[in-house]
């Protein structure tokens, strides 16, 4: 844990930065922790340890601004680093916009930095040999293979963390945030026909309990077996079903738009959105920053500005613009947060579909299961990505689908969308359930 | 001051670090210092109004055992934390299975002296320390006023400068101590064009392993001019018609083809492990004669070149395809003593806090005997012709691999007619590599900040001359 010593070394800094010239500051210490285990063929291949501490500064000086971290923590190579720091923002230019979040706006309830219960005690615990059974039970590999396959490789791999950050400020703002993650992932690469097919699961959580790491290698193989024979299916226009999994590919770039960065450079295709009905009824996403025990909530941005629940899209309307103090400042908007922490894409029409539901509600399609490169360009908002999945009619899976793209507008998909899913997974960032869309582009 | 004053190390506590690495039974044990101050200025609305500065140090310290690899890192150079290290990082030598091989560390290569041995690929001339940041300002501030004096329909431009100095020190098991200081620039430029009521983007960089020299108005007009090229096309571009059809790929950074396509399927922990769709296909061909494709890592100033790698092996070009034929794969020393070869000095990592694995440096095609562009073009009845691109991606084990393309046009009877943006490619690596119909003459190898994220994330190159290949899936509505 970041201890009283660190954060009074915290304090320090922010006053060296004072005494060296700095009218206002922020000093951010993070520390983590995480120690990983890799099995390649159901034997350790790899163990790693890291440990890793720094200390980033961001100095308000003579109405300049610059942002700076070092991991050199002696207390003489710090000095001589906040020195040369605020000499280097000396030569910035003045921006009259830039300046510390107004400390009204800021948390105070980040005491501990264990407010949301997301550190699991036992991660302390752990010892190597625990960590070496728990990669080497998860992996499935040697399995029985039916004749139609072979698995090549299985490579898994578990780690185990910790994360602890305190924010503090010349305004006295002082937040703590702190955050335990027991992961595992797995890729399992399978041969049939003189083909290699891929299939990769994972998990994560805050708590060793709830990570299912055995389930991981049972998933992975199924993804992989299922794309044994995938090929294009003929051009044209189908009902786009994505996965929860993958969903989040369709919804990033929404957020993204909607960042005050994009806004101010002119460079989004929801310029002038707040207010503006630009998607379909259907669509409502809600920023649920503080749910206790739930992985990357959190109680403040960077900034240290208390993140709140608020609508981002709220029926199809446009509710907010994510804007730091210096965006809010630079173009006279009232500030809000920097980014979404954890938005949630609410069920749509009704909760409790999942991907099998909505499969036989949409009767036929194209179900994607994994995307394969591509990007979309931000000023316009056309997309352009490499999918695999399988091809569903009458609500069933009927073939594998790989070698396609799936090509179009984000307002034009989301204005076709028929169904969110009540599916998201909890261990993801963004809680993005499975999603259908209507009349979508796809080529091979 | 010599690398071990810096890292505050004796010759004698490196050899007593790995002794300790190697005490629970490994057969390998390397260390990697590092010492990185990295500093970025950002202009925007025609302002330099903000800038960084940050510095990174510490020492990676790798056990291996067999192909096994025992790996842990400390911020501080004290002997006892490194001690700590070493010691967490030897552990794998009792994790690992008594199955996985254990080659002697002679076997894992004093690599082979290359031609390029000795010779430094990127000198800073001029040192970014000791350069007059005011210079640095001035030069963005002339970049954003030469792209607005080019196009009135400039609405906003970000244009960045970011430069890093990394020395780092590497000592192994065989004694070797290896030293390198890597400089390396890059510019970046994006801009956001309106006309009428539409809006527009370009982006445009170049990198380069050099020093503050690099701050010139060759390289000033090079980025000012390629912002506003073709922006004419880009509000008239649109999506074509998606489905299968030829393609050809301008020289330069159309080299992604080959980084995504084949590069990492060369790379040897992809063979080693089975993943890889060349894994059973050294010494055949796999692609038509007379094409040669290379991982070069002596190019100089190149953001690929590498004086050593970051297991200590020098820098040197690596032919993957010979007139067609499979001759290589891209190695560290794992991979190498697995293999039985010398390593290829493509051992890198992304910093002290990774293990290094195989990873390319900059790779290309050499030019062939098929003439233009032109001629390419010319020879193509419907299809499409690239030469931007943004990234890519590969499935490794299947081939399948993307690229997304910013700008190109459609072919049509052998002439470039309606301009296209905003698509992405897909292919299968082999099927691609097999289908080249034709390679132009004018290889390019491309300066962007290109950037490969293989697990880490390390500075990359890549280049090609024109080809054109048979048939890919283009996306499109």
């Amino acid at each position: 844990m970041i201890t009283d010593k660190e954060l009074n070394f915290v304090r320090e800094a922010l006053e060296t930065a004072r005494r060296c010239g700095a009218q206002k500051a922020r000093a951010t210490l993070s520390k983590s922790e995480e120690d990983l285990v890799a099995t390649l063929d159901g034997e350790v291949d790899r163990v790693t340890h890291c440990a890793d501490r720094s200390l980033s500064l961001a100095l308000f000086v003579d109405g300049r601004f610059g942002s700076y971290s070092t991991n050199k923590l002696e207390p003489e190579a710090l000095e001589a680093f906040i020195v040369k720091a605020v000499e280097a923002t000396r030569v910035i230019a003045e921006d009259p916009c830039r300046d510390l979040p107004d400390p009204a706006r800021c948390c105070r309830d980040a005491l501990t930095g264990n407010e949301l219960g997301l550190v699991d005690p036992e991660r302390g615990g752990v010892t190597p040999a625990e960590r070496q059974r728990i990669a080497l039970e998860a992996s499935a590999f040697p399995v029985a293979t039916p004749p139609e396959y072979k698995i090549v490789s299985e490579e898994g791999e578990y780690s185990d963390s910790i994360y602890e950050t305190v924010v503090m400020d010349t305004n006295g703002v002082c937040c703590r945030h702190s955050e335990t993650s027991f992961d595992y992932g797995v890729e399992i690469t399978v041969e049939s026909g003189g083909e290699k097919y891929s299939g990769y699961w994972w998990d994560a959580s805050s708590d060793h309990r709830a990570l299912d790491a055995p389930a991981c290698g049972r998933r992975a193989l199924e993804r992989a077996v299922g794309q044994i024979g995938s090929a294009p299916v003929e051009s044209g226009r189908y009902t786009a079903v994505i996965d929860a999994e993958m969903a989040s590919k369709v919804v990033s770039p929404l957020l993204r738009a909607l960042s005050g960065y994009a806004i101010q450079q002119n460079s989004s295709f929801l310029m002038d959105s707040v207010g503006k009905r630009l998607f379909p009824d259907g669509l409502t996403i809600l920023d649920v920053p503080r749910t206790p025990g739930q992985t990357c909530s959190k109680y403040f941005d960077s900034e240290g500005v208390a993140t709140v629940e608020a609508p981002v899209i709220e029926r199809g309307v446009v509710k907010e613009y994510f804007i730091n103090t210096y965006m809010a400042n630079k173009m006279q908007l009232a500030p809000t947060i920097e980014d979404a922490t954890r938005p949630k894409v609410l069920p749509w029409p009704r909760a409790g579909l999942n991907c099998e539901a909505i499969l036989r509600e949409c009767g036929s399609g194209i179900l994607v299961t994994d995307f394969n490169g591509g990007n979309s360009n931000p000023v316009t908002g056309d997309f352009s990505y490499g999918i695999e999945g399988y091809l569903f009619e009458q609500g069933r899976i009927v073939r594998p689908v790989s070698g396609m793209l799936m090509t179009g507008n984000f307002l034009k998909l989301w204005s076709r969308l028929l169904f969110a899913g009540d599916d998201a997974r909890p261990c993801q960032t963004k809680l993005v359930p499975t999603l259908a869309f209507s009349e979508v582009d796809f080529s091979g | 001051m010599n690398n071990c004053e810096r890292f505050g190390v004796s010759e004698e506590q490196l050899r007593a670090l790995v002794a300790e690495g190697l005490k629970a039974g490994g057969d390998w044990c390397d260390l990697y210092f590092e010492d990185t101050a990295y500093r970025s200025l950002l202009l925007r609305d025609g302002e330099v109004g903000s800038g960084g500065y940050h510095v990174d140090f510490g020492c990676g310290i790798r056990v291996l055992k067999g192909e096994k690899t025992g790996y842990a890192y400390a911020e501080t150079t004290d002997f006892a934390s490194l001690r700590s290290a070493a010691r967490a990082a030897g552990s794998i030598a009792a994790a690992a299975s008594p199955h996985g091989g254990q080659p002697s560390g002679r076997s894992r290569g004093t690599a082979i002296k290359s031609d390029a041995a000795g010779v430094d690929f990127y000198p800073e001339l001029r040192s970014w320390e000791q350069a007059e940041t005011a210079g640095f300002v001035a030069f963005l501030q002339r970049i954003d006023a030469g792209i607005r004096a080019r196009d009135s329909r400039v609405l906003k431009v970000i244009a960045t400068l970011s430069y890093s100095v990394s020395n780092v020190m590497m000592y192994n098991s065989l004694g070797e101590l290896t030293s390198d200081h890597r400089p390396l620039g890059s510019l970046s430029v994006q801009v956001i064009f309106r006309q009428g009521d539409r809006t527009e983007n370009n982006s445009v960089s170049r990198s380069l392993r050099m020093g503050a020299e690099m701050i010139s108005d060759e390289v000033l007009e090079d980025l000012v001019s390629r912002a506003v090229e073709g922006m004419d096309a880009r509000f008239e571009a649109k999506r074509p018609k998606g489905g299968q059809m030829s393609v050809v790929m301008g020289a330069g950074a159309s080299g992604i083809l080959l980084h995504e396509a084949m590069g990492h399927a060369f790379e040897a922990d992809f063979n080693r492990k089975g993943q890889s769709v060349f894994c059973e296909k050294m010494g055949r061909r796999i692609c038509r004669p007379g094409i040669n494709i290379l991982d070069d890592g002596t190019l100089p100033a190149s953001r690929g070149a590498c004086n050593v790698d970051d297991e200590g092996v020098p820098g040197q070009k690596t032919y993957m395809v010979t007139d067609g034929i499979l001759t290589s794969y891209l190695h560290d020393r794992i991979s190498a003593a697995y293999y039985g070869v010398a390593p290829t000095g493509n051992g890198r990592r992304e910093s002290f806090r990774y293990n290094p694995i195989p990873r390319m440096r900059a790779t290309y095609m050499e030019s062939g005997p098929d003439g233009t562009k032109e001629d390419l073009i010319a020879s193509v009845r419907k299809g499409i012709y690239v030469d931007q691109f943004a990234n890519g991606q590969v499935k490794i084990g299947e081939g399948d691999f993307t690229f997304f393309v910013k700008s190109g046009f459609l072919i049509e009877d052998g002439r470039l007619t309606m301009p296209v943006k905003d698509i992405n490619i897909i292919g299968n690596g082999p099927e691609a590599l097999a289908d080249i119909r034709a390679v132009a003459g004018d290889l390019k190898v491309d300066e962007g900040t290109w950037t490969c994220g293989k697990e880490q994330s390390v500075a990359v190159s890549c280049g090609i001359p024109s080809v054109l290949i048979g048939k890919l899936t283009v996306g499109g509505e």
